[in-house]
């Protein structure tokens, strides 16, 4: 057995020994474990209410009876962001933004909870998921177990008898991070195991590897964190003070420093500004449900020209649905651009808070594991775009029914004439132009690319850490 | 042939302070040295630059001639080293430790040679598979100096031996130490015990202040007169 191995089984020895540790170590597997689960069967829950409630909405819009197809339009439809397999293991965004989105027609509405239970994590006392469990609480862990390695032999007066037996400071060393090391490995079997059932639930086997290497990563940072200035400082108690100091300021501090420099330095506007904002944008484009409103009438004139009628009674396509068609295409291009706008906002906050990954590798570890679970930010503007692509979608299928499918005479006398209401009802086949939606993960490659900025940060704390390590043992002395 | 330990005009440096300055001597094979000294007089930082764990500012040390800032691993492994207090770990038993230490040495040693190494110090068997953390400090000394023949160096370092031991204990360990440098092995070891050094070493070095300011020796058949060696301590300690 190698000197290394042998220092290992000694501190081990010496955990078991000290009953305080092993309770520690004790508390904290059953603390990951039970968080685990219980991560697990909420996300499953969630994704399965929610894909359950996807099919009825579509199964809802579908089975309507024959009506006129604007009031289609304004019945609308809602569509789920089911969580990714890996929300089990850190949900990300999915319980601080809304799940839910109504479509309809001539708006973009904000996302919303799908149910009450859903917005239960939002709060202070929401239930602590296993990300965070393992950006927080594990490193409390590895400094209880680590931060005496050296400073104990040191006090003890074992280190000058330990290297008097020709035990080198590196081989010191390696034996006291093999010994954490192998703790932060056993702490890593619940991701381990959430990683297996995010594969089972079909996320890319290399997605959920990295994921649970990205945190064997953060727990190395931290075991060599501890062993760095357990080498450095020569008293457990300046050991651990420090310890706690670094974890407070990079855990704790500097994440929520950063988020509030971001929100500060790039203001956004939020939805209900940006709204506001928007009105007067929206008057202009016309009110698609007044065909004589004077925003249409280049349209009146190229119809009737290109179809050589004189009035838009004799147009071979209704009027009004083809109002309905161009107003919902200029108030889409205006509310996508108002979108774009804030998203790139979000964005740029976001962009300023990663800055912040430098120098908090806890800070770096949430925004990769977040992009690698797909539930990060961009996931949250995907579901927008896409929703967004399908609410454009239908509605103008329905304006195009609307346009072909109904005689214009009939549409102008509806409110005042049953048989002509009655005409302009269409069939209830034209509502399967519904498509189905599902929300998928990005593609494995387009999350690893979104987290590898992030990544770099915590190999470069990883490299820096492991060359203080090594510059400090070297200066090892009893 | 190379003394088994040489210090040669050695300064070494600590906290900014002179630790000790200008130190020679030598150890010869089979010879028990002792430095004598009060606190602060350098007499373990005399021994931890044999271990290579101090640098010299000046001069140079050396253990059977090799220097020692070139290969402190040499060094390492041709001494077996028993520092103050008998640094032991408290949650193992006399076994564990021993086990532990000398694995960490590249040594194995069976139950059978541990408790032959026990038996030469004296610690009672019933003892032996107690953690330390119950022992007396006499009996932990004990324990350090079974690893200390166990490792089987040609050269003992040894800081305040017999510090903590009963007089019975003490005479035993002074046996002891005539026995192993009658076997060859060098021993330097550094006490405040003017009677027991003079007991046991063959030659005394007097520290103070980081210099060497005294020298007996033993001449054949007779010990070193403890009477000189303590009038010169006292007097250079409170000088």
């Amino acid at each position: 057995m190698t000197a290394a191995l042998r220092i290992a089984r000694a501190e081990w020895g010496y955990w078991r020994h000290s009953r305080l540790l092993l309770a520690a170590l004790a508390v904290f597997g059953l603390l990951l474990a039970a968080i685990a689960v219980l991560s697990a069967a909420r996300i499953e829950s969630e994704a399965t209410r929610r894909a359950a409630q996807q099919q009825a909405a579509e199964q809802a819009f579908t089975t309507q009876p024959d009506r006129h197809p604007h009031r289609m339009v304004h019945y609308g439809h809602y569509v789920f962001r089911t969580p990714p397999p890996l929300a089990v293991f850190d949900p990300g965004i999915d319980a601080v933004a809304g799940q839910a989105l109504f479509l309809e027609g001539h708006r973009q509405n904000s996302a919303a909870f799908a149910e009450a239970p859903s917005a239960a994590g939002v709060g202070a006392f929401g239930v602590p998921h296993p990300a965070l469990a393992y950006q927080l609480l594990v490193p409390l862990l590895l400094i209880a177990l680590g931060h005496a390695a050296f400073a104990r032999e040191r006090e003890a007066g074992t280190l000058a008898p330990l290297l008097a037996q020709g035990v080198r400071p590196g081989q010191l060393a390696a034996g006291k991070a093999i010994a954490l090391g192998a703790a932060a490995l056993a702490m890593l079997l619940p991701a381990a195991g959430l990683a297996v059932l995010a594969v089972a639930h079909g996320e890319a086997p290399a997605i959920a590897a990295l994921q649970v290497l990205l945190y064997a990563g953060y727990l190395g940072l931290w075991v060599l964190a501890v062993l760095l200035l357990g080498a450095l400082l020569p008293r457990r108690a300046d050991v651990l003070g420090a310890l706690l100091l670094a974890w407070l300021a990079t855990a704790l501090v500097l994440p929520r420093l950063a988020a509030s420099h971001a929100v500060a330095a790039v203001p956004a506007s939020g939805k209900i500004a940006a709204d506001i904002a928007l009105l007067e944008g929206l008057r202009n484009a016309g009110d698609g449900h007044n065909a004589a409103d004077p925003a249409f009438d280049a349209l009146r004139r190229q119809l009737l020209a290109q179809h050589g009628v004189e009035r838009v009674e004799d147009l071979p396509v209704n009027f009004r649905g083809m109002v309905a068609t161009i107003a919902e295409e200029r108030l889409t291009a205006l509310l996508n651009e108002a979108a774009e706008r804030r998203m790139a906002q979000e964005r740029a906050q976001s962009a300023r808070l990663a800055a912040f990954a430098w120098a908090s590798p806890t800070l770096a570890t949430g925004i990769a594991s977040r992009a690698l679970a797909g539930t990060d930010l961009a996931a949250m503007h995907r579901f927008q775009r896409e929703a967004e692509a399908l609410r454009f979608e239908f509605v103008q299928g329905l304006n195009q029914v609307h346009a072909h499918a109904l005689r214009y005479a009939d549409d102008i006398q509806r409110s005042v004439d049953p048989e002509a209401e009655r005409r302009t009802r269409v069939d209830a086949s034209h509502w399967r132009l519904l498509r189905a939606f599902t929300f998928e993960p990005a593609a494995p490659a387009a999350r690893r690319d979104n987290a590898s900025a992030a990544g770099a940060a915590l190999a470069a704390w990883l490299l820096a850490l492991a060359l203080g390590l090594r510059f400090a043992v070297a200066r090892l002395r009893p | 042939m190379a003394p088994a330990l040489e210090a040669d005009a050695l300064t070494i440096v600590r906290g900014g302070q002179p630790a000790l300055r200008g130190v020679s001597f030598a150890v010869r094979p089979g010879e028990v040295h002792a430095l004598l000294g009060g606190n602060g007089a350098g007499k373990s930082t005399t021994l931890l630059a044999f271990l290579g764990f101090l640098a010299p500012a000046q001069g140079s040390v050396r253990v059977e001639g090799a220097d020692v800032g070139a290969d402190p691993a040499h060094a390492r492994r041709r001494i077996a080293y028993l520092p103050e207090n008998a640094a032991l770990y408290g949650h193992l038993d006399a076994y564990e430790n021993l086990g532990y230490f000398l694995g960490l040495a590249g040594l194995r040693a069976g139950r059978g040679a541990i408790d032959a190494a026990l038996d030469r110090v004296a610690l009672a068997a019933a003892a032996r598979t107690r953690r330390l953390e119950a022992y007396s400090k006499g009996m932990r000394q004990k324990v350090a100096i079974a690893l200390a023949l166990l490792r089987e160096t040609p050269i003992l370092l040894l800081d305040e031996p017999t510090s903590g031991l009963d007089p019975v204990a003490i005479d035993e360990f002074n046996r002891l130490l005539r026995e192993l440098a009658g076997a060859g092995r060098s021993v330097l070891m550094v006490t405040h015990d003017v009677y027991g050094a003079c007991q046991v070493a063959d030659r005394i070095g007097l520290l103070r202040d980081g210099a060497l300011v005294g020298r007996f020796e033993a001449t054949p058949g007779a010990r070193i007169d403890t009477e000189a060696v303590h009038a010169a301590f006292v007097a250079r300690e409170t000088a």
